[in-house]
């Protein structure tokens, strides 16, 4: 993999920055890499190979140190999530799935008694989480969703279905979003609750080698002790955790664009085509330069942004541009890598073309391109209204 | 138990090396452990564990000689599970193998360790010369390539296997003693320490630095010590005149038969 031209200070700020992104490289060449073709191929999740990311102490990588977790930051989730897409974006998106959107999104929302009983389980891997908030009417639009939950004696009781779920058919617990009184509460569902269900996997373009489901909740007994923080508590456990969401999935992407530009300069420096090698030729070279500023790009406000964000420091509009940048611009480098390898690229030997098919999810999972566009444009706004 | 583990840092092998002006141009380099001294702290911190109860019985102490930020690698090493660090300072360009080896000899002077195990040699020089000329120094029992470590119960020896032409040969070592270590040697049981249940399988090759492992790093104790602190002075004796690449290999052929394969072996190749 080519290293960043940009100060390395930015991608890696600290020693254990650095470390952490070697152990990741090197367990990723090793792990990673030798099982992602074979997984994309038939579909299907690696749950042993996600255990040995808990034995690391990946999943717990923002949990602090007291908890079990490695006590790291947004910069250090970003640095995992990177490297480990190099070779394999849909195991990723399933760690991420598990990692950020249950076990983080669940540890900094969660009271005591509910992280004894989650964390210790999650953080390794044992049991497989996921999280529950968009509706098959209800996506960018998330206060419109219908899911119900209704106080009876010591239960909740909840009603309605949540799509496109990554993981639901390997999970253990799933993090759910649904309105008390209208108003927006997370709850810990476990697999085994009386009236949950999981459809049967939905089958997808890409990222094949994680998971999605729909989860059907047809009158799901939610002991109170589940209820996460308080009633109408989930919009703010749901936005604090979205800007590390989004932080991940921009790194995804990053890692995706390294793979694709480290394929196509290979490729074009070795394939001759009239008496030279295509890296000769300009229009090979308008997508790999193109490509390159384009990474540079990515990470300068991927690494910045993530410096900025934490548990207790929000910075939304720039976790949106770092998705919304991010996303595009490695569907694009992609593309760039399938048109230099032509009908190599197209065929499955370099993999480009699940990169590709990869690359597109994140303009659409973890929040549209249209959604950041929206949210940017209304954080914006705010700040010149008078 | 308490092993003293030398480690070079070396640039990345899986990259690929510049050559400027008949140097190697280490400017874009990115260093990364000496693969073989990376098996060396793994096979130290197996003989000094209990792995099935995760438990440390013994001290391993790594050690390198190199510039400021060599410091990463020492790090690296404290962060996979060695108990503390030594980083004697010295610019690579004034180091050969024997100063090395002096060098070394002045910490294990002061450290007393029961054994020094190291990588056979590094990837980068692959002079393999350090190990043998540290016992030598020190008139220490030595064994090269070692493939198995297995520690005797009262600690006071310990049997190498090494894999030599003719098979594999055994040597009981008493201790203390030089030993370097070649690949064999992480592999799931090559590593026998009286503590760990030789049940016990491990995975096969170093273990990766945990989260946890490089979060602790940090706190782990590094002396930081010059050449002059240990008493070692001198220059380098080897002196390194140009680098250059192997010659490109010609072309291959494909022979259509066995008949004109021997003959090509014996008249052009002169191979037989």
């Amino acid at each position: 993999m080519l290293s960043t031209t940009l100060n390395p200070k930015l991608v890696n700020p600290t020693e254990e920055h650095e470390m952490l992104r070697q152990t990741v490289r090197e367990f990723t060449r090793k792990e990673i890499e030798p099982q992602a073709e074979e997984y994309d191929r038939k579909g299907i999740l690696n749950t042993e190979l996600l255990r040995k990311v808990g034995d690391l102490g990946l999943i717990g990588i923002t949990i602090p140190e007291e908890f079990g977790g490695a006590g790291m930051d947004s910069t250090a989730a970003v640095i995992a999530h990177e490297e480990m897409c190099f070779s394999d974006p849909g195991f990723t998106l399933a760690y991420l799935a598990h990692a950020l959107l249950f076990v983080n999104n669940l540890f900094y929302a969660a009271n005591d008694d509910q992280r004894k009983r989650y964390i210790p389980k999650t953080i390794t891997g044992e049991w497989i989480g996921a999280m529950g908030m968009t509706e098959p009417s209800a996506g960018t639009d998330v206060l419109g969703m219908g899911t119900v939950a209704v106080k009876r004696g010591d239960n909740y009781i909840l009603n309605g279905r949540k799509i496109f779920i990554t993981n639901a058919p390997e999970a253990n617990v799933f993090l759910v979003y649904a309105k008390v009184d209208g108003r927006i509460t997370s709850f810990i569902v476990e697999s085994t609750f009386k009236g949950f269900s999981v459809s049967e996997k939905i089958q997808k373009m890409g990222m094949r080698a994680s998971t999605m489901a729909e989860l059907i909740l047809e009158d799901v007994e939610v002991p109170a002790e589940n209820l996460v923080g308080r009633e109408g508590g989930g919009i703010t456990n749901m936005m604090r955790n979205l800007e590390i969401e989004r932080l991940g999935l921009a790194a995804m992407s990053l890692g995706m664009a390294n793979r694709c530009l480290d394929v196509m300069l290979r490729y074009s420096n070795e394939r001759q085509a009239f008496g030279k090698p295509i890296a000769e030729f300009g229009q090979v070279q308008s997508h790999i330069g193109e490509s390159f500023a384009k990474i540079e790009a990515m990470r300068g406000l991927i690494y910045g942004a993530a410096s900025t964000i934490g548990p207790d420091h929000r910075n939304r509009p720039a976790s949106d541009a770092a998705k919304l940048f991010a996303g595009r611009a490695a569907k694009e480098v992609a593309d760039s890598a399938m048109q230099v390898l032509g009908g190599y690229g197209y065929c499955n030997e370099y993999r480009v073309e699940q990169f590709l098919r990869d690359a597109k999810l994140i303009e659409i999972g973890g929040g549209t391109n249209e959604a950041h566009q929206k949210n940017i444009t209304r954080d914006l706004c705010k700040l010149v209204q008078v | 138990m308490k092993i003293l583990v030398p480690v070079k840092r070396v640039p990345d092998p899986e990259l690929k090396a510049n050559i400027k002006d008949g140097k190697l141009d280490l400017s874009g380099a990115q260093w990364v452990v000496n693969t073989f001294d990376e098996y060396a702290v793994e096979a130290a911190l197996r003989l000094t564990e209990n792995a099935d109860e995760g438990s440390r019985d013994g001290e391993v102490v790594v050690v390198t000689i190199g510039p400021d930020d060599a410091a990463v690698q020492l790090r690296s090493c404290l962060a996979m599970g060695a108990d503390r660090a030594i980083h004697v300072a010295s610019e690579d360009a004034n180091l050969d193998s024997l100063l090395v080896a002096k060098t070394l000899k002045a910490v294990y002077d002061e450290e007393k360790p029961d054994m020094v195990l190291l990588g056979k040699q590094a990837v980068d020089g692959d002079t393999n010369q350090v190990g043998q000329m540290l016992a030598a120094l020190l008139n220490l029992p030595q064994a090269t390539f070692a493939a198995s470590i297995e520690l005797a119960d009262d600690g006071k020896a310990c049997v190498v296997s090494r894999e030599v032409d003719a098979g594999v040969e055994f040597k009981k070592l008493p201790l203390p003693a030089v030993v370097t270590v070649d690949l064999r040697i992480v592999s799931p049981t090559s590593i026998t320490n009286g503590i760990t249940p030789e049940s016990h399988e491990y995975a096969d090759g170093p273990r990766y630095a945990s989260l946890k492992g490089i979060m602790k790093a940090k706190k782990k104790p590094m002396d930081n010590k010059t050449m002059a602190d240990l008493g070692v002075s001198g220059s380098p004796v080897v002196k390194e005149l140009e680098v250059t690449l192997p010659e490109a290999r010609a072309a291959g052929q494909i022979v259509e038969s066995v008949e004109e394969l021997v003959k090509k072996l014996s008249e052009e190749a002169k191979a037989l």
